[in-house]
């Protein structure tokens, strides 16, 4: 376990989004239309809504890979892209789990994890330490030398859960995270994301369409048409 | 513990896993480097042997025609040469390259028969020409692929030589040359009363003059002993003359086209990698690798197929040139000899060519904003 090394929640808001609009096409498709949002430290948050409610593209302005038409996203005060490097932000503060994994295809399970360390100080024996120990957090000490194609989905996922935990982020964000997962293993996903929230003291944004899985968080976020209309 | 990832080893295994791609990139900077290493190499050998058959004989200063028109001088400026004070020795020289066989062709050589040039030369069999007679020596090197020995004849612009002496040169070109008499020469060329050049051997540096005020001196007196001709110290003309400009022109000239198709190769390959790899860097970036440690992984792994190319590439142009080396028709004139400064240099390039090549994928590779990569197909 890695509690030793994770950081300290801090009460108070740890993201917060103001008026926050992205628009596509010179303004002609609006993904969000203003959307204004406070997440605390350590709070575990779902994120719901319909395709193209923009519950994706807020996560993305909130993580930190896209920026906003207008409006701003804050990380402990301090607005992203100006006061924060995103790249930095990406690499020290956040983690992200996808749908559809996005392991690179010739990097082995351990590589795959260490690859998110490169861009981060360390050594590249800490790296390797670091890599095992979180892939066999997540049941996975078998399968650490195996390559993504020999492993299932459920499996990849639990790598890219490791490959986001590397940098020891205090915000997980999880995009869709059990969308590509049969029930068996997007109840096992789910009990991880939930350990590792509660173990850690991290803040966990998950968004997903499917309601089950955002009853799973304490707090509901709704998305409709680019707004906010709950939580 | 599991094994660690380098960003080295990072870059390798994106290399790696398109082998035949890598391989035929390899192929294609390395056939470009070899071209370089072999012609470069051939010329920087022929400019090296020039400078030793200088050196050998002693020969200070060539004196030369002034206009590039010009490629014959008077004969009787080496009596006005030898009334010099600092001259010690003159000898007048004509040379051109001569087809002796339909397979061999060589440096020919024009010298009077009292030349201070042949006391450099180790007779290995026979003895020196005479001259106005149809006598030919030959270099031991031009002997074996002539496969002639003394009391042979050669069949020379329509004369018949009779081979007198074989000798051990002071250099693969003087090894690999035909000697004639002046006159002789004269005679083949329409050149009567002609030289090319005259080396001149000077006097030793007098007590209290440094060799190279000496030299300039003595430059500067011959030149204006003989208007119209140039005085050129040995090492320069080891380097300017006609055979060697011209190799070293032909040589860059080849090379400059061969390296710029190894480069077009390696940043086509670069560039079909980036775009293949959009997904890929999209997830790097967000991973929070920032945008020049994107551009130091798609530009590393063009350095290492420069690199590896560039040493396929040496292999290649060693292999050349010792198969030149041995041909009959260019045995007199290449050295199989590669020069440690020509290896690195060939690989400086090399990898610069990588670099080069590499930049402008890079550069698209890292300016990728991370959704619109991570939404590649």
């Amino acid at each position: 376990m890695t509690n030793a090394t994770s950081p300290t929640p801090i009460a108070g808001p740890i993201l917060v989004a103001r008026a926050l609009c992205k628009s596509y096409d010179d303004g002609r498709v609006q993904a969000l239309r203003g959307v204004d949002l406070s997440i605390d430290a350590g709070e575990y948050v779902a994120i719901t809504g319909a395709s193209g409610s923009g519950k994706s593209t807020l996560l993305h302005l909130l993580g930190g890979l896209d920026t906003a038409t207008s409006g701003e996203v804050l990380f402990r005060n301090q607005a992203l892209g100006t006061a924060v490097n995103l790249d930095t932000y990406r690499s020290r503060d956040v983690g992200f789990i996808f749908q559809a994994f996005y392991l690179l295809p010739t990097l082995r399970a351990f590589e795959n994890v260490q690859v998110a360390m490169l861009a981060a100080k360390g050594s590249a024996n800490h790296r390797a330490e670091r890599a095992e120990a979180l892939l066999v957090e997540m049941g996975l000490k078998d399968r650490i030398r195996h390559f993504p194609n020999e492993l299932s989905a459920g499996e990849r996922q639990r790598v890219a859960i490791a490959r986001a935990l590397a940098n020891n982020p205090t915000i997980l964000l999880a995009d869709e995270p059990t969308g590509n997962l049969d029930s068996v293993n997007t109840a096992r996903i789910l009990e991880i994301l939930a350990r590792i929230q509660a173990e850690r003291g991290m803040t966990l944004i998950v968004v997903t369409h499917e309601i089950e899985i955002a009853n799973a968080a304490p707090r509901h976020v709704r998305m409709r048409d680019g707004l906010r209309i709950e939580g | 513990m599991a094994s660690q990832l380098s960003f080295a080893g990072f870059a390798w295994k994106n290399l790696w896993r398109r082998r035949l791609r890598t391989l035929l990139t390899l192929c294609g900077i390395g056939m470009a480097i070899g071209a370089f290493v072999g012609l470069v190499g051939f010329s920087r050998a022929l400019e090296r042997e020039w400078m030793r058959m200088y050196s050998s004989s002693g020969t200070d200063i060539a004196v030369i025609q002034q206009s590039f028109l010009g490629t014959t001088m008077d004969e009787s400026a080496g009596d006005k040469l030898r009334t010099l004070p600092m001259v010690a020795g003159t000898a007048p020289v004509i040379f051109n390259m001569m087809d002796l066989t339909s397979d061999v062709n060589a440096l020919a050589f024009g010298w009077k028969a009292d030349s201070y040039d042949l006391d450099s030369l180790q007779m290995l069999s026979g003895r020196r020409f005479r001259e106005g007679q149809p006598e030919a020596m030959l270099g031991d090197l031009l002997a074996d692929n002539l496969k002639k020995k003394v009391g042979d004849t050669l069949d020379l612009q329509g004369s018949t030589f009779t081979v007198v002496g074989i000798y051990k040169g002071g250099s693969a070109l003087e090894a690999g040359a035909i000697l004639l008499p002046l006159d002789e020469m004269q005679q083949i060329g329409s050149l009567q009363g002609k030289v090319s050049t005259i080396h001149v051997r000077l006097k030793p540096t007098p007590p209290g003059e440094s060799s190279d005020a000496y030299l300039k001196r003595a430059e500067a007196a011959i030149e204006a002993a003989l208007p119209g001709l140039r005085a050129v110290p040995a090492a320069e003309r080891a380097s300017n003359n006609q055979f060697v400009v011209l190799a070293h022109a032909s040589a860059w000239g080849t090379s400059s086209i061969a390296l710029l198709i190894g480069i077009l190769g390696i940043a086509n390959t670069m560039a079909m990698s980036v775009f293949e790899r959009t997904r890929e860097i999209g997830i790097l970036r967000a991973l929070g690798w920032k945008q020049w440690q994107v551009m130091a992984l798609i530009q590393l792994e063009a350095m290492v197929l420069g690199l590896a190319g560039g040493i396929v590439g040496i292999v290649v142009g060693f292999a050349g040139l010792h198969l030149l080396a041995h041909l009959p028709q260019t045995a007199s004139i290449v050295s199989a000899n590669v020069p440690a400064a020509l290896v690195a240099e060939a690989l400086g390039i090399a990898i610069l060519a990588g670099l080069l090549a590499g930049a402008l994928p890079a550069w698209r590779g890292a300016r990728l904003s991370p959704v619109e990569a991570l939404a590649h197909d």
